[in-house]
């Protein structure tokens, strides 16, 4: 099981004087897998990624990076690394941090002199590579950074919020970029809070909150369990309630939101407020989104 | 092994530094204001017929251990002032963070910060006392300077320092560290006055405080040992007790506890570090 995943973790906690900032994390991430891990401000994704690199160590768990022991240099030497807070020695020209970077990396020389200029026009800062960091933008920081975790030709890419600062157009070479790394069998793991930008590269994807993963899976198959809206009259609720449990049944705007596995159940649960002669005025599908599912999943607060 | 990469990244960024280029100047300055300083009092020398023999040199060398001693202050504020946030000021700033996920060790990091500012104090204190000497030998024609072992204590004093400083950073941030190591410097400093007050009143009580200080944080005992060996004749020696030097150097032992106080920092900051959350 763990030979095969490229991060493969067990039991993982973390603990912060009284905050328990990760609570028991069991995650395997494929090699090869785009995976996208979601949360709210202060739901430990950083916390993580910093102990899946090492940089903080674990208070209970096990963590493998690919198939070595948490920390292991010959692991790190394949796993680039873009950090949330992007910051770099900013005495250093652009083309100076990822010389510095790829030899750190143990990219060999000539392999260093051709892939530092093809990185820095790959994130769009040729014209900049003589400048000093220190007089970047916020976003052009984050550029060279995502060049630096690149620079080694890792085989497994951790991105900690990349496109914070970024325009659009910068949000889109990034995701560009993801997929790219994804073809080329490179395992990417996204930390994010953008919805959209993980609903459009992930392939899988794990929201954490409070420190605990409370979702985890196929994009499609956590989306795929549907919600339905109805406008209907007194005892709807405690029909729904009694046909499909207490679980997926709450009250928006005056309507009954009422979760549903499938076709069949919408059906057995309209036939049932029938027969209990509740009125049933209006029924529709309600698309879940990415975002549906993050708030829903984080408002309830706990599994 | 990473660590030589690290080092030499170190000693580049001190380079580029505002700080090094300050004291890089200031010690300009302080030099060219040396050297007048030294020309008249040379001058004034020459005029003074009736010394005992050996006076000329013997005052020529004080001038000399005293400007080193200056330097030798500059070093030590350098060291610390450059090591001061090497580790946790920079995990804080978050610009380690990308390091530290390199196929680096944590060690490999501590060491090589050590070994950059190291060099850039040796380079600091190797240019500005050679210049300082040949400032001297230029206007008095007298080669003073005594062994080469005086600027290598001067180094070894800010090495401690330096080694002081990482222990310190592994853990607090750069202000209450910068603090603390001053302090310490500052202990060692009145340490050793309290040791030569006590030598001449025969207090055994004040020169025992004395010498714990210098255990403690031996970076006096070091300039004590330089001063000692830059001196040039029994006379020198004589005079440059007081506030440039003791009238009885340290022995041999201190610097053993020289090395093992290194040792020890050192060996500090290491294991601290490398449990060091991020
Ligand atoms: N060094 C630290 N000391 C104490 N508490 C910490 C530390 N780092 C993180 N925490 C706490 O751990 C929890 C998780 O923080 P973390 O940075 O992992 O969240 P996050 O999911 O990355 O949030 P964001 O989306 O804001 O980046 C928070 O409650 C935070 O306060
Ligand atoms: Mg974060």
């Amino acid at each position: 099981m763990s030979q095969s995943a490229a991060i493969y973790l067990s039991g993982v906690s973390k603990r912060y004087g009284d905050t328990l900032a990760v609570d028991d994390v069991c995650l395997s991430v494929a090699h090869g897998e785009v995976f996208g891990f979601l949360g709210p401000n202060g739901a430990g994704k950083s916390t993580l990624v910093e102990m899946i690199l090492g940089l903080t160590h674990p208070t209970a768990g096990d963590i493998e990076v690919l198939g070595q022991p948490v920390g292991s240099l010959a692991a790190r030497a394949e796993v680039g690394y873009l950090p949330e807070t992007f910051r770099f020695h900013d005495w250093l020209t652009a083309f100076e941090l990822l010389h510095f970077h790829a030899r750190l990396a143990r990219v060999p020389a000539d392999a260093r002199t051709e892939r530092v200029p093809e990185l820095l026009e790959l994130v769009g800062l040729k014209d900049r590579a003589s400048d000093r960091i220190s007089t970047f933008s916020k976003g052009m920081m984050q550029r060279v950074g995502l060049a630096q975790a690149l620079v080694g030709e890792p085989r497994l890419v951790i991105l900690d919020e990349p496109t914070s600062a970024l325009d659009p157009i910068g949000r889109r070479d990034v995701r560009d970029r993801i997929r790219e790394l994804g073809e080329q069998g490179v395992t990417v793991f996204l930390n994010s809070h953008l919805l959209s930008e993980v609903e459009q590269v992930c392939d899988r994807v794990a929201i954490i909150d409070h420190g605990s993963i409370v979702a985890e899976g196929k994009l499609d198959d956590l989306l795929n369990a549907q919600e339905i809206e109805l406008r209907a009259g007194e005892g709807a609720e405690a029909a729904a309630r009694e046909t499909l449990g207490e679980g997926g049944v709450r009250q928006v705007n005056g309507r009954l939101r009422v979760r549903v596995a499938n076709d069949d159940e919408t059906a057995r649960l309209i036939r049932r407020m029938v027969e209990a002669g509740v009125p049933v005025y209006d029924v529709r599908q309600v698309g879940d989104s990415l975002e549906d599912l993050f708030v829903r999943v984080a408002e309830r607060g706990d599994v | 092994m990473s660590a030589h990469l690290i080092a030499f990244f170190t000693l580049r960024e001190a380079l580029r530094r505002r700080v090094v280029l300050a004291a890089a100047l200031l010690t300009l300055g302080y030099l060219v204001l040396y050297g007048v300083g030294v020309w008249f009092g040379y001058r004034d020398l020459q005029e003074t017929q009736d010394g005992p023999p050996g006076l000329t040199e013997g005052v020529v060398s004080l001038m000399l251990v005293g400007g080193l001693w200056s330097l030798n202050f500059i070093a030590s504020v350098l060291a610390v002032f450059l090591s001061v946030g090497a580790l946790s000021g920079e995990v804080d700033q978050g610009t380690l963070h990308a390091i530290a996920a390199r196929p680096v060790r944590r060690g490999e990091i501590v060491l090589g910060k050590f070994v950059g500012f190291t060099l850039m104090l040796a380079v600091f204190i190797g240019v500005s006392a050679s210049l300082m000497i040949l400032i001297v030998a230029v206007i008095t024609g007298e080669i003073v300077g005594g062994s080469w072992a005086g600027p290598f204590l001067m180094l070894l004093a800010a090495m401690l320092l330096i080694g002081l400083a990482l222990a310190g950073s592994s853990r607090l941030s750069p202000l209450p560290n910068g603090v603390i190591v001053f302090t310490l410097y500052a202990t060692a400093l009145i340490g050793g006055v309290i040791e030569q007050i006590g030598d001449v009143l025969e207090s055994a009580v004040m020169f025992n405080i004395g010498v714990f200080s210098s255990v403690l944080v031996p970076t006096r005992a070091m300039w004590d040992m330089a001063s000692a060996q830059l001196a040039t004749g029994g006379f020198a020696g004589e005079l440059s007790a007081g506030p440039f030097g003791a009238s009885n150097p340290p022995s041999g032992w201190m610097l053993l506890i020289a090395f093992l106080h290194l040792a020890l920092t050192l060996g500090f900051a290491l294991r601290a570090f490398e449990r060091r959350d991020f």
